[in-house]
């Protein structure tokens, strides 16, 4: 497995591996020394490693052992003895010397082996750092469009609560509209009649000699009645063209939820045009009481103030089972706006109570609420630093509570 | 796996005694180096520190001829068995042809045989040894000391293990040479499939074990 490192401790040293480190010319003339005659020293090809340059037949000499095997000759003209000697002196030079390459090449092997599972472990960390990364970065971009889908979501569902609430009204106000209007128109008519009258008068004009028969005609049409009756009814149908006029700006300013910009509004000038809007919805059903007390302006949103003020008003709406009474106070106190609706209905049952504020909680029959009210003005008043907390009794009525911090300089 | 070496006709084999430290690896081979007698004997080179801890390894090698010229060569090592050296171990372990695991049977060093027999595996596993085909023998060691677990407590507990479980005293030289031949009998099966023992080399699975290990000396202890 590791023979490509390079450095396998367990590869076969030849002599020429073994006298590796050796000073080669010491040895030889330590070796001369002691044996009194030249040495030479030859691997098994016969090429010189040490001393004389040629293997000569009358020079006696004797294997040199590696592990098991020859691995080298060494010959000197000396006796057998003192030649084996020497061989044995050289052996265990060459133990000593295989022991160290063989600890240096274990050691650079396993050095290098634990460098390349160093390296292999980094590589590894770093691809998994890299995966890391780009998942990191692909959550947040997730995420990112998740909060998005979530927040065109939520505006979705504001603009739903929304039409539905101002769709519930329509009927109402379209009365509310049309009676003048039909009144208006009546008056025209009869206006149109008058003119005709008029028209006979002034056809006298040209030819008439005397003021006598002008007189007569003026008589015949009644044209003091109609005088005065064309005055009544002008008066009448302006009346009526400024009570429209009133109920669309009541509705205008109401209806402003698209405008998402910050205001400063008077809060009992938005809950009257709320309870204007809502007036036809509320007739036969409820007696309106408004007690509100002085407000400062506040820094807020009109439209999605009112849009909660009509949520609540309309639930109370649909809380009275006989003849109630819906009752408005607002008052400033410490700083804060504290607007109160109480009202003399049925109540909301004990075990409805935790989930009034949960979206698509509802207890009306199907189509007529979509169960977002409260759960959409809690989100608006908490939105203005505000409080909205309920209180009820079941067959004795709600109190609903909105508590709007005022900021000081605002 | 042995490497056969075509150029000078031989067969290398390697074996490696492994196990916790202390357990007794090197004596082993000492033993083995006094009391073998085969045709070829190397010196054994031992690489320990001043306090009997082998650093890198042991190493004996011996030798015989085949009937057939074969020069069938073993070299023994030892691994470190201190917990620190496992890049040697697995280095030496690397290529092991068979294996002496040597176990301590005092009883406090269960746990160290568990953990050194565990890293065994793991350490095979990493150098590409399928160990459940690796010849493998089990010694327990130090049998002359006292405080041991006894033969019966032993044998039980490697009951369900394929190894045979062989006991020894290392320091005496007792059970050290039946180690050997009890792994040279597991190393045979392969070597036979893959270089024709019997059939080429005229080498047959007890002239195998008995020419490893010569005229036995049993003199020297």
């Amino acid at each position: 497995m590791d023979t490509d490192t390079g450095h396998d401790f367990e590869r076969d040293l030849n002599l020429q591996d073994l006298l590796l480190g050796i000073d080669k010319q010491r040895l030889a003339t330590a070796l001369q020394a002691l044996l009194g005659a030249p040495i030479a020293i030859f691997d098994p090809r016969g090429a010189c490693l040490l001393g004389a340059s040629e293997p000569t037949n009358d020079i006696p000499g004797l294997p040199l052992y590696g592990e098991l095997e020859p691995i080298g000759t060494i010959a000197a003209a000396v006796p057998q003895d003192r030649l084996k000697a020497a061989a044995d002196l050289l052996k265990l030079l060459l133990h000593t010397n295989a022991r160290y390459l063989m600890a240096s090449d274990l050691h650079l092997q396993t050095q290098q082996d634990d460098f390349d599972e160093l390296q292999r472990r980094h590589n590894a960390l770093e691809q998994s750092e890299q995966r890391y990364k780009a998942l990191a970065e692909n959550l947040e971009l997730r995420v990112k469009q998740q909060v998005q889908t979530i927040e065109q979501t939520q505006l979705k569902l504001y603009e739903a609560e929304k039409l539905a609430s101002v769709g519930r009204l329509a009927a109402g106000i379209a009365h509310e509209i049309n009676n003048p209007i039909g009144f208006i128109r009546s008056n025209l008519t009869t206006a149109t009649s008058y003119l005709a009258s008029l028209d006979k008068i002034g056809a006298l004009l040209p030819t008439c000699q005397d003021i006598a028969a002008l007189k007569t005609a003026w008589q015949r049409e009644d044209m003091d009645f109609i005088r005065q009756d064309m005055r009544d009814i002008l008066a009448e149908s302006i009346s009526g063209t400024e009570r429209i006029a009133a109920i669309v700006k009541d509705l205008k300013g109401f209806s402003r939820v698209d405008e998402t910009e910050w205001e400063e509004a008077d809060l009992n000038v938005l809950i009257r045009q709320v309870c204007n809007v809502a007036a036809a919805e509320l007739r036969g059903k409820a007696e309106l009481q408004l007690d509100l007390g002085a407000l400062p302006l506040l820094h807020c949103h009109p439209g999605e103030l009112g849009q909660v003020f009509l949520s609540i008003l309309l639930n109370a709406a649909d809380a009275m089972g006989a003849q109630g009474s819906i009752r408005w106070r607002t008052a400033f106190q410490d700083n804060r706006i504290v607007i109160e609706v109480r009202d003399t209905g049925r109540g909301i049952a004990e075990a409805d109570m935790p989930h009034i504020f949960d979206p698509f909680f509802t207890t009306k029959e199907v189509g007529k609420g979509m169960g977002l009210g409260l759960s959409v003005s809690r989100n608006i008043v908490q939105a203005h630093g505000g409080e909205l907390t309920i209180a009820s009794r079941p067959n004795t009525g709600t109190r609903v509570t909105i508590s709007l911090p005022v900021k000081p300089g605002s | 796996m042995a490497i056969f070496d075509e150029e000078n006709n031989r067969l290398s084999i390697k074996l490696v005694y492994y196990g916790p430290a202390q357990s007794g690896k090197t004596t082993n081979l000492m033993r083995l180096h006094d009391i073998l007698r085969p045709d070829l004997k190397g010196d054994i080179m031992l690489m320990e520190t001043a306090n009997d801890r082998t650093l890198f390894f042991d190493l004996l090698p011996l030798g015989f001829k085949a009937p057939s010229g074969l020069l069938i060569k073993f070299k023994l090592y030892t691994v470190p068995g201190q917990v620190v050296h496992d890049s040697t171990r697995k280095a030496v372990l690397s290529r092991a042809d068979g294996v002496v695991f040597v176990a301590d049977s005092q009883r406090t060093q269960s746990t160290n045989n568990g953990e050194a027999f565990a890293n065994l595996e793991d350490n095979a596993a990493r150098v590409g040894i399928d160990f459940d085909r690796l010849p493998l023998v089990v010694q327990f060691n130090k049998r002359d000391l006292s405080d041991i677990l006894t033969e019966a407590e032993v044998l039980q507990r490697w009951q369900a293990a394929p190894w045979p479980v062989l006991f020894s005293s290392a320091l005496t030289g007792e059970g050290v040479v039946e180690t050997f031949h009890a792994l040279l009998n597991r190393v045979y099966d392969g070597l036979d499939r893959e270089f024709e023992f019997q059939n080429r080399h005229l080498l047959s699975r007890e002239a195998f074990a008995a020419q490893a290990s010569g005229q036995i000396d049993r003199q020297a202890y």
